[in-house]
């Protein structure tokens, strides 16, 4: 008997029993559009999944020897990383692929809402991926406070300390998330009860959804492209190419794992265990929170005490809620790509926010600031130095998006660069430069809109 | 009307749409409430009262002018200050909660998190905080030892 009958009576059995032929029919039909310049992007969900599947695999193995308490987190962590044969690297692998994992996620998050896939009838699969993205978040949050740590333990107090800021039941909510009106061990059981249960089940929920979808409907071709003739099969080719790119991905994280096990030393991408938690221990200059969560940290220090009558931490959340509420609405807000028109402003948009939540994440880093040990950084000279990497990285921003996709709208970007000029180069302050910014922004959009109402009143005279 | 046996039925059907929906709404909130009360934890009991501080919280102010101690549920920063006058505050910064410290050189309490200064009777100084730190009665006896009652109001 050849192999070739072998396995194809193994086919046939399994065929028989579960009409698996349907599904490697449907998998050879099913075609990745080739199009435009986006190609690369279709991989990065591809990649997400596969630092999730690191991360179920590492995390259960941390399990193993990890006891919340408070006598055993800090304690079994140090043990794991000391004492068990390669448990520095299974930490350093757990920590690296949840930083390579949100870093995926965030690009792959917008790369589609620059591709504009959101549009019907794939709504509803930028909403699971929303919720992705969130309970991601979540997941670094409360994994975060595990260990029990120093730095872990003044984050999370800061971190959570914004929730009673929600209107009606803040506090209610905070003393629930907390387990008590402080952070104590009882948050460190609940994060564990989130991080390792709660989190995971609804993520397989969510996940299983978001890749039914994508199932269903297939990808999305670029806006122009949509009747490409030309498109890769799923399967083998894309398939294949996508377990070449797991491999990479593979190795470069085992490359970080082991050369960097403790992070590459930059604030908010670093896991030194350092000291155990102490309530009793005052803070010191430098708490900040992990690198995906620098851009509202930075907008909270932002905000003076008070703004209008309401207190600053609670007008930053609120403008971050809007910010976040906008991005998760976009399949409905953006109502012409609805129609299959281009909209430059939300391209625009999507551009522009990545050069307001760079600059703010730069400026948490206090670039160029000087500082260190007890001395504080000099926030003028950060507010610069931060500006000028920026206007750099807009400057190549804009030049590709002319000269290679020939943009022409750049009307937030211009809001966006103008709030950081003025707060960079003439040291106005953050907000009012922002408040500014925004002003001159609606005004444009305000002009625009008239414009087109007379354009279109004049076309039906 | 009564001719109709179809409109008989509605009215029928509809109460008992509302019986089903008053008993599910029903059934969920009686499961819902107990565990939201269970999500949300004891206020803790333990005594608010005077706290005498230890001999060790006593070496930690001679060799860093101030130590941080719990009052009942709170956490209070101790500090004596360049004209040996002892002072408690609550040690919980009003801007998000980060510990503070005394800096003794300064003679500022100081919160390390974003920069928030108060005086030394908690009131703010500069930077974000919101609200001053709420202040603490004091007691010193003959033998260097500090007594700590509850928050003045
Ligand atoms: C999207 C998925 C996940 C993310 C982003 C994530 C993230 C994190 C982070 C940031 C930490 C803190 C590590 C540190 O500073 O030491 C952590 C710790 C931990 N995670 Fe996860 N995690 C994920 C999934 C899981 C899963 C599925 C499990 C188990 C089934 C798990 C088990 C653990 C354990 C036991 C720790 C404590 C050990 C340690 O801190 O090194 N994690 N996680
Ligand atoms: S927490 Fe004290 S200044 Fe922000």
């Amino acid at each position: 008997m050849s192999s070739s009958t072998k396995s194809n009576s193994l086919l046939d059995w399994a065929d028989q029993r579960y009409q698996i032929r349907g599904l490697i029919e449907f998998l050879k039909h099913k075609e990745v559009p080739i199009g435009g310049h986006s190609m690369v992007w279709y991989y990065l969900g591809g990649t997400t999944l596969f630092f999730f599947t690191i991360q179920i695999l590492s995390g259960l193995l941390l399990l193993l020897y990890y006891q919340p308490g408070q006598d055993t987190s800090y304690e079994t962590i140090r043990y794991i990383t000391t004492k068990v044969p390669f448990g520095w690297l299974i930490r350093s692998v757990h920590v690296w692929s949840a930083h390579l994992m949100i870093l995926s996620l965030v690009v792959h998050m917008f790369s589609t809402m620059l591709l504009k896939a959101y549009r019907p009838p794939r709504e509803m699969t930028w909403v699971t991926g929303f919720l992705l993205f969130s309970i991601s978040l979540g997941f670094g949050f409360s994994g975060y406070l595990l260990p029990w740590n120093e730095l872990a333990y003044f984050a999370t107090s800061v971190g959570t300390d914004s929730v009673k800021s929600v209107p009606v039941i803040g506090q209610w909510l905070l003393e629930v998330m907390r387990g008590g009106p402080d952070v104590t061990i009882n948050t460190l059981y609940r994060f564990f009860a989130l991080h390792i249960v709660v989190l995971p089940i609804t993520i397989f929920a969510v996940i299983g959804m978001h890749l039914v979808m994508i199932q269903r409907q297939g990808m999305a071709p670029p806006r122009g492209h949509e009747t490409s003739p030309r498109g890769m099969p799923f399967f083998p080719n894309f398939m294949l190419r996508d377990l070449l790119l797991w491999l990479m991905c593979l190795i470069g994280l085992m490359t970080l794992a082991v050369f960097l096990p403790y992070g590459p030393g930059l604030p908010g991408v670093e896991w030194e265990l350092g000291l155990k938690a102490n309530p009793l221990a005052p803070a010191y200059p430098g708490i900040k929170p992990e690198w995906y969560f620098l851009w509202i940290y930075q907008l909270l220090k932002e905000f003076p005490a008070h703004l209008f009558g309401v207190e600053g931490p609670e007008a930053a959340l609120g403008l971050v809620s809007v910010i976040m509420g906008i991005w998760a609405l976009i399949p409905w807000l953006d109502r012409k790509s609805r129609q299959g028109l281009p909209t430059p402003g939300f391209t625009d948009y999507g551009n522009a926010s990545i050069l307001f939540i760079g600059y703010l994440t730069l400026k948490a880093w206090d670039l160029g600031g000087g500082g260190g040990g007890d001395v504080l950084p000099d926030p003028a000279a950060v507010a610069r130095t931060c500006a000028i990497i920026i206007l750099g990285v807009a400057a190549v921003q804009i030049a590709i998006r002319v000269l290679v996709y020939h943009h022409w709208r750049f009307t937030t970007t211009g809001a966006v660069l103008l709030q950081i000029i003025l707060h960079g180069f003439f040291g106005m302050s953050y907000l009012l430069a922002g408040a500014i910014s925004f002003v001159l922004a609606m005004g444009v959009y305000i002009i625009r809109y008239r414009g087109r109402e007379r354009v279109f009143e004049g076309a039906k005279s | 009307m009564p001719n109709t046996p179809l409109e008989k039925q509605v009215p029928r059907r509809s109460f008992l749409d509302i019986l089903l929906g008053v008993g599910v709404l029903g059934a969920a909130g009686s499961a819902l409430f107990p565990v939201l009360r269970y999500l949300k934890p004891l206020p803790l009991e333990a005594a608010g009262g005077p706290v005498k501080l230890s001999d060790d919280d006593l070496a930690t102010i001679e060799s860093d002018h101030f130590v941080i101690v719990r009052v009942g549920p709170k956490r209070v920063i101790v500090f004596r200050d360049s004209t040996e006058e002892v002072h408690a505050l609550a040690a919980k910064c009003t801007h998000e909660g980060c510990t503070v410290q005394f800096s003794f050189e300064e003679t500022i309490v100081w919160c390390a998190c974003h920069n928030g200064r108060f005086d030394i009777d908690g009131r703010v100084l500069s930077g974000p905080p919101p609200k001053p730190l709420a202040e603490y009665a004091v007691q010193t006896s003959d033998d260097g030892g500090i007594i700590v009652n509850m928050e003045i109001a």
